[in-house]
This record gives C-alpha cells, structure tokens and sequence, in this order.
C-alpha cells in the first residue's frame, strides 16, 4: 500500500461560492485564499502551472443553507462510495450528517486516488476508502479548522475557546453559535491550516455507525442515473457486431438489409467490428441481425478451453519465476518423511455486472463529451482523447456511477471506450453505444483461467516442513508490462513488477520452507481482466483446501490445525477463532457438514465457514455462510456486512456455476440461460461478524470472496470425502437445487 | 402510433408494435427506471406492473399491451405497498449499486399486494426470477418479512 506526501497545502483551495456559501476547491499552490472561481468544466490532466492548477474542480460544497455536497472520486460500483467517503469527511468536519450529500466528482488530478500515487482516478483494488481515507480526513478537519477561526474572528474570542458540533460553530462561555452556512463565507477567507488536528479515533461520532446509504433514496425510485440512462439532444443508438473470434476484423460487409431496416441511420466499420446506428435500441437490434459480415480471422484468436487446459496442465510441471522464495524448498523436500501434492484447475469467468457495458459520447469534430460508467476513468479518458485526436481539455468526461463493476469496468485498455470513441468519431453526432447481454457476456476481458499446483512436506514429526504453490495463468497486471499498453502515460512510472503482480505471495501458515512460482502467460488474443478477488480466488482455494488435506493428513481439526500454524500471525487468528465461535465450529445440525477457510489480503482478514450438506444423489444445498472480518477500522459496519454479503454471494455464483468456455476460439455462453448466477431461492443464510481490530483501514470490496470456494469445497469433502480439485462444481455433476 | 396508459397517464407514442414496452419506456417516455439487464426475461431488471401482475417489458410487444394499465417504479410509491417496500428497502440498506432494484421492488410489490405474510419459500417463488449480481437477496428477504410482520 502506498501513500503520498499529499499536502493539505497542495490539496485544498477555497473560495466563497457565488451566492454565498464555501467552495472548496482542490488544486496546488498557496495556501491564500481567493475570491470565486467558478468550477471548471471537468476537464483534467496533469496541471503544469500554477494558474492551471487553480481551475481544477471542486472538492466540496458548503451552501448557506447548511448543505454539504461532497465530490466523490472513486466510482459507486455499489461498494458505497459515495457513502463511506463523505462519512469520513464529515467526521473530521463534524458535520450534521443529514445534511451531507455525496456527487461524483470529475476527472481531474486532484481527484486522483492516492492508493495509485495519485496518478489516477482507478477505482479496483479495493483501494477506495484506503487510498482516499487520510487525504478526506485532512481535508475535513481543514474546513473545520477555518469555519472555527472565522467564528472567533466575529465574536472576537480566542478559537480555542470553541468547538463544533453537528454542522455548529459553538462558544460555550458566550453562550452563542453560529451555522456552519452561516459562516460558509466569512471562512473562505481564512487562511488554510497547514496542520489541522486530526480526531482521536475514540472521539469519532460518524466513523464506526451505520447511517443509511446517501444513494438509497434515487435506487429505490428509479430517479438514479446510470451511464444507460443518460440521454442528450439527437442521440442515437449503435450496437457494434462483434468478430466471432477475438482480434477478428471486418473482411467486407453487406449492410443492404440492415440500412433497410426502419430506424436504422448508418453502417460504420470500426476496429473492434461493425456499428448499426439507430433512432433507437430496438432498431439497432434488429438492423444488426440484418447485417451481413465476413470476418478475417487470420489473427484471431482460437483458444479452446480443452487443449488450454492441457497446455496449462503441462506447463505446471516446469518451473516458473519465483515470486516468493523462503528458506530451501528442496533441501526440506529431500529430507522429507513424505510429499503430498495437488493440482487445481479455474475455468475463465464472466463479470456479468448487472448493467451491461455502455457509453455515450457527443463529439462534433473538436471537443467531446463522454458519460460511462466506469472504474477506470482517468485512462479511459487518455484513450479516448487518442481515439478522437483531442487533447485533455477538450474532452468532458463524466464519470458515471455504475450497475456493477467487478473489475470489468477497470479496463486499462478502456476498449468498450474506445469502441464507442471510434464509432462517435464515424459519426460526429451524438451516440450511445450500447452493449446487450450477450455482447457483454461474449466480450472478452474474463478472469482468466489457471492451473495451480500446491505441495507439502511433512518430516517424521507430521510437521510441514516446505510448502510450495506454482501458478500458471494470464496476470493482468503484469501483461502490461509485455504489452505497453500504458505507453500513451508518458509521465507515469510503473512500479516493479513484485509490487504489482496480482499473484498471491501471502500464504501465512508458519511453515520455513516455501517456494512459490508462476508462468507468467500472455495470450493477447484471449483478453482476461481482473475479477472481483483477481488471483486471490484460486491461488487462496489451492492453499486452504490443500491445508484441510494436510490436517486430515496429521488428524487435527482443520480450525485447530490452521490455529497452531497461525500462531504468529495474530489478526489471522483473531478471525479464525471468531467465526469458529460465531458458527459454533464442530456443533453443526446433523446432515450438515463444515468448512473452514482464512486469509488475509487488501489491509484486511478474513475467515468463513460454510454449512452444506449433499444427498445420495449429489444434490448440494448451501445452508449457511457465516464470515468473520477484521478490516482494521470500519467507516460504516452495515455497508462492511454488506460487501461481505455480496461477496459471499458472488462467489457462490463463480464457485457453483462460473464458466466460459471457448471451442476453437469462440465462447459458447451469452445470458443468463446458460451462464447462470446465484438467485435467491439458492441464497443461503449468511451471518457475518466485525472484529474490530481499530488498525488502519483495509478494504472490503474483495475480501469475502477468496475464502467462499475453499470453506465450501472442504464442508463438500467432510460431506462427501470427495476432494475438489477444480471448478465450477456444476461440471462435476453436483446438482444444484 | 400506439396508445398505451402509464402510470396512469394516456401516452400516445410513435413505435413499431415489436417493440419491446421496456424501450418504449425508456426511449420514448424516458422513464428510465425499468432497466434493460438480459432482454430475454431472465433477469427481472425490466419489471413492470401490468394490470397489476408483475411483467418483464424487456419481451412484452407494446402492440400487446393494449388498453391495460401499466405500473412502473416511477409511481410505485403511490401505491401504499409500493411506498412501504421504497421504505423498508431504504431502512435497509439494500441496495448496492441499485441497477436490479427497480425490478426487485416491483416484483416485492405485486408478491406482498397478493400475499400479506409471504413464507420463505413463497418468496423464493416470487423474487428468484429477479437477478442480483450485488448479492441483496438476504436484505430483500429481510426487508419482505419486516413489511409483512410489522405493516400489513
Ligand atoms: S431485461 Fe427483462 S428480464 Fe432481463
Ligand atoms: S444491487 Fe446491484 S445488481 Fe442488485
């Protein structure tokens, strides 16, 4: 985890608002204050001077009537941003909080995550509330710091003679106060504290409660705007007919029946396939059926899942680059009593987010406008100004809150962008570019599949003396690097590979000896993306179903195996004992076995337990999922159960039914029908406990996920003796009521 | 040009009679509230209310709908259950990112306005048709159960 030297100096600008009111408005330069400027039109880029830096966006709003609105740069996935971040504002502010309103902020610099050294607006990772939690607290505390030396100004006290609460300014021995609205102006001409006192976590009032979600209202009314719904003036709508195979290209194109379609406008060949552009959806629909193209398939792709597997499988028998290396693996091993040693296998997986991928953009020719919903919205934007030859500032990009994201809207190569860029560049007329079900469900860009092998040696003693754990998959991040595909970020420098490799090093059990490795694959034309958890999900499924081997190996109880393993490794522990007590570990209902699973990853732990039981007939029922997690500090606990609610239920989804398959390069799955989801008839009960450990903060988005698979395929083996060595566990004839 | 009532509100709207009702409300009527998530009635984003009976729009011919009333998540709350589901959902906490919500409270709606004291199974009948990739089912059974318990 990184954080910057971010400045409050550099961070923070106000001004008072045109019609009253505070205006806090990020950018570098002097401390000074300075009269309104009105917010700039979003657009972004790196400042390069002074003056520049001073029209970067808005960071939050105080109005005269008492209203807060804070800007918000990470993306509402559903994560709740656009709740914890203004929680953590308002808490060093301490303001009313029901009077805080949270928007998404522009794609500017200023709104950049800390997490990724400032250098972009990137919401995955489950960096949201780790990347931006100090900078927001230092901001709020700031304000508060000025709103106070305004109010002691006027009443002419001392300001440490006051306090605020709840929104107020308040002198205590003057028995008199002041709203923060009402002093909104008078403190934009303070000057900005350059070490404003932070809160003592014991004193927080906001932090650590469960307020309702600031977006729950517009997501229960139908009023909340997605990137689908964004309309504007003479737009029109394009579907794009994609190659059946990746990296296919449009050879030649009959569009005769397709532009004969009422509704239909215009045709456009674009790199990624054919646009059919309408009046509307359905027209596009039903033009692009019309469509007549052949494909050059010369430099597609033609991955076959079967003869990848094999290629995979073999490739796990030749050493890889190490990636994590403790102690002599090989000495242990030949010293050993005994090796035992698995292979796992993980088929590609499909985001599915609710909302399929879209993206409007209104180009004329020399500026553009462009609504997406989107993770990733700093490089989508660069993308975007390559595509359409426009520089930053003349591009305004909004960045939408989303239906899901899971990874596939955190695109570093931006294609569903850049497609929509292309087709708006054809066409110089406002357009929507939506994606169907099936687009998106066939589009590439999956978690990729992996092959992993774990082994153990045990000395005479049943201890485990070496472990190993070797990988071959696609590594997103470390295609990068192959692929320089960041070469358009001229300025940025990429950290070292170790750092940013998604591979799982951080196997804790106390065992001396360890080597892990991976086969770095990069198959550009098989596009594989990070999926909520990444290489977390199978990496942690091979150690902690391999760990319940080795327990039943040694006869222990896999809770009290894992415990002793654990035992320099307290917030692991700490989780682990947790949820063996909250799920009364052992004591489970006859006919309903358990699974146990832990990990540690993204700042935060986790451990979970999985009741299920199988009938003669294989027919799996989940029964209870009960999780215990430490994410050092929790910004708003209910939001925190609820990730972990979702992540449970995702990964059931992946774990019981998760597989794209491709036969000679092409995908077999399209919707819903055949790539089936968790619904609720399926849903277990799912009991989740907060240890709250009062560390810094970690992330949540991620952290229920890894844990599910393992948990369940170990209360599968307790159920059963079957051993689960690949997934999903449909394909291994497990009906699934 | 079609007739067709909305949220109690005659609209008379240029469309081919194949069009689905989903794009139709949110093309031509711009409710965008109903969501597009599958087009093939397997997800339950879509849901609308037509005479009452939950409906996917996304595979409903709007030359189908005829004179019938249709109901969307834009006027749901004026309906005394509808407005109950809005509240309970908001006191919950259920939504995540919001995009099957529309098609999860008009489901909720019509099950709890035909059935005061849904069992968990009668819920797993009513709402399995609804997709959430966010995972709020457990909320959605827990807010259905606290109307039913608590307010009807
Ligand atoms: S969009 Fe109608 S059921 Fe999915
Ligand atoms: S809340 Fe996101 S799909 Fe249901």
């Amino acid at each position: 985890m990184t954080h910057s030297g971010f400045s409050r100096r550099d961070f923070i600008r106000v001004s008072v608002m045109a019609g009253g009111g505070l205006l806090v408005a990020c950018g570098g330069g002097s401390s000074s204050s300075r009269p309104a400027t009105p917010p700039s039109n979003n657009s972004g880029g790196p400042p390069t001077t002074p003056a520049e830096e001073f029209t970067l966006g808005e960071f939050m709003r105080i109005g005269t009537d008492n209203r807060i609105t804070v800007l918000v740069g990470a993306t509402e996935i559903g994560q709740g941003a656009l709740t914890a971040i203004p929680m953590i504002v308002a808490e060093e502010l301490d303001a009313d909080w029901s009077l805080v309103s949270a928007e998404q902020s522009p794609v500017a610099a200023n709104f950049n995550n800390p997490y990724f050294q400032n250098l972009l607006q990137f919401t995955v990772a489950s960096s949201a509330i780790r990347g931006y939690f100090d900078a927001q607290r230092s901001v709020g505390a700031a304000i508060r710091q000025m709103l106070i030396n305004a109010a002691a100004k006027q009443w002419g006290v001392n300001a440490s003679s006051l306090r605020t609460e709840a929104s107020y300014v308040i002198d205590d021995i003057g028995g008199r106060s002041a709203s923060y609205g009402e002093l909104s102006s008078a403190a934009a001409n303070e000057s900005v504290p350059s070490n404003p006192p932070l809160k003592d976590p014991a004193s927080y009032r906001i932090i650590g409660t469960s307020p309702q979600r600031t977006d729950a209202s517009a997501k229960t009314d139908g009023s909340f705007k997605y990137g689908m719904d964004v309309d504007i003036p003479g737009m029109l709508t394009a579907l794009i007919a994609r190659p059946p195979r990746f990296n296919g290209q449009a050879l030649s194109v009959d569009d005769n029946a397709a532009l004969a379609v009422p509704g239909v406008r215009s045709v456009q060949t674009i790199p990624g396939g054919v646009a059919v552009v309408a009046d509307d959806f359905w027209a596009a629909q039903q033009g692009r059926k019309a469509l007549q193209v052949s494909w050059n398939e010369l430099l597609a792709g033609r991955t076959d899942s079967a003869s990848q597997r094999n290629d995979y499988n073999l490739r796990l028998n030749l050493p890889g680059l190490p990636i994590r290396s403790d102690g002599s693996t090989l000495l242990a091993q030949l010293q050993a009593s005994e090796t035992l040693s698995a292979d796992y296998y993980f088929p590609f997986m499909a985001h599915a987010a609710m909302e399929p991928l879209n993206v409007v953009v209104d180009y004329d020719g020399s500026s553009a406008e462009i609504w997406t919903g989107t993770q990733s919205a700093t490089l989508d934007k660069i993308f975007a100004g390559v595509v359409l030859g426009l520089l930053p500032d003349q591009i305004n990009f909004h960045m939408m809150p989303a239906g899901g994201g899971f990874g596939r809207r955190g695109n570093p190569l931006a294609d569903f962008v850049r497609d929509a860029c292309f087709v708006a560049k054809a066409l110089q007329q406002p357009v929507k570019v939506i994606w169907t079900r099936e687009d998106d469900m066939k589009g590439g860009y999956y978690r990729p599949a992996a092959s992993v092998r774990v082994s153990a040696s045990l000395n005479s003693g049943d201890e485990i003396t070496a472990w190993t754990h070797r990988v071959v998959t696609q590594d997103v991040t470390a295609s990068l690097y192959v692929e320089n595909a960041l070469d358009a970020l001229h300025d940025m420098e990429l950290p070292p590979l170790a750092e940013l490799t998604d591979f799982e090093t951080g196997m804790p059990y106390k065992i001396d000896n360890v080597l892990m490795d991976a086969h770095l694959t990069i198959l550009p034309t098989m596009p594989s993306l990070w999926m909520r958890s990444v290489n977390k999900f199978s990496d942690v499924f091979a150690q902690e179903t391999f760990i319940d081997e080795l327990a039943l190996r040694v006869r222990q109880n896999p809770y009290a195996f894992r415990r002793q393993l654990l035992s320099e490794k307290p917030r692991h522990r700490a989780v682990l004992d947790a949820v063996s007590q909250a799920a009364n570990w052992g004591q489970s209902a006859s006919g309903v076995s358990q699974g146990i699973a832990v990990m540690g990853h993204w700042n935060s732990f986790i451990a979970q337990v999985v009741e299920v039981s199988v009938s003669a007939n294989r027919e799996l029922t989940v029964h209870r999922v009960v999780s215990a997690v430490d994410c050092g500090t929790a910004i708003n606990p209910n939001l925190v159960i609820a990730q972990v609610e979702s992540a449970v239920i995702f990964a059931l989804s992946s774990v019981l039914f998760g597989e794209i398959l491709l036969e000679d390069g092409v995908v077999q799955q399209s919707n819903f029908d055949d790539y089936p989801v968790l619904r609720m008839h399926q849903t277990p009960i799912i009991e989740t406990v907060i240890v709250n450990s009062g560390n810094s903060v970690g992330g949540v988005g991620e952290i229920g996920v890894p844990c599910v698979g393992p948990a369940l395929a170990n209360a599968i083996f307790a159920a059963t003796g079957e051993r689960i060595r690949e997934l999903p566990l449909s394909r291994l004839n497990f009906i699934i009521a | 040009m079609l007739t067709i009532q909305v949220n109690g509100v005659s609209h008379t709207v240029d469309a081919p009679e194949d069009k689905p009702l989903l794009w139709v409300l949110r093309e031509n009527l711009k409710l965008t509230g109903s969501k597009y998530g599958c087009g093939q009635a397997l997800c339950g984003a879509c849901t609308v209310h037509i005479d009452g009976q939950p409906t996917r729009a996304c595979v409903m011919p709007v030359g189908a709908v005829g004179n019938k009333a249709v109901r969307t998540v834009e006027d749901i709350r004026n309906e005394h259950i509808g407005s109950l589901v809005q509240d309970a959902w908001r006191e919950l906490n259920v939504p995540q990112c919001g995009y099957c919500q529309s098609g999860q409270i008009m489901a909720a709606t019509a099950l709890l306005k035909s059935n005061s004291a849904p069992s968990d199974q009668d819920i797993d009948r009513a709402m399995s048709g609804n997709i959430c990739r966010c995972g709020t089912y457990p909320r959605i059974r827990k807010a259905i159960h606290k109307i039913a318990s608590e307010q009807l």
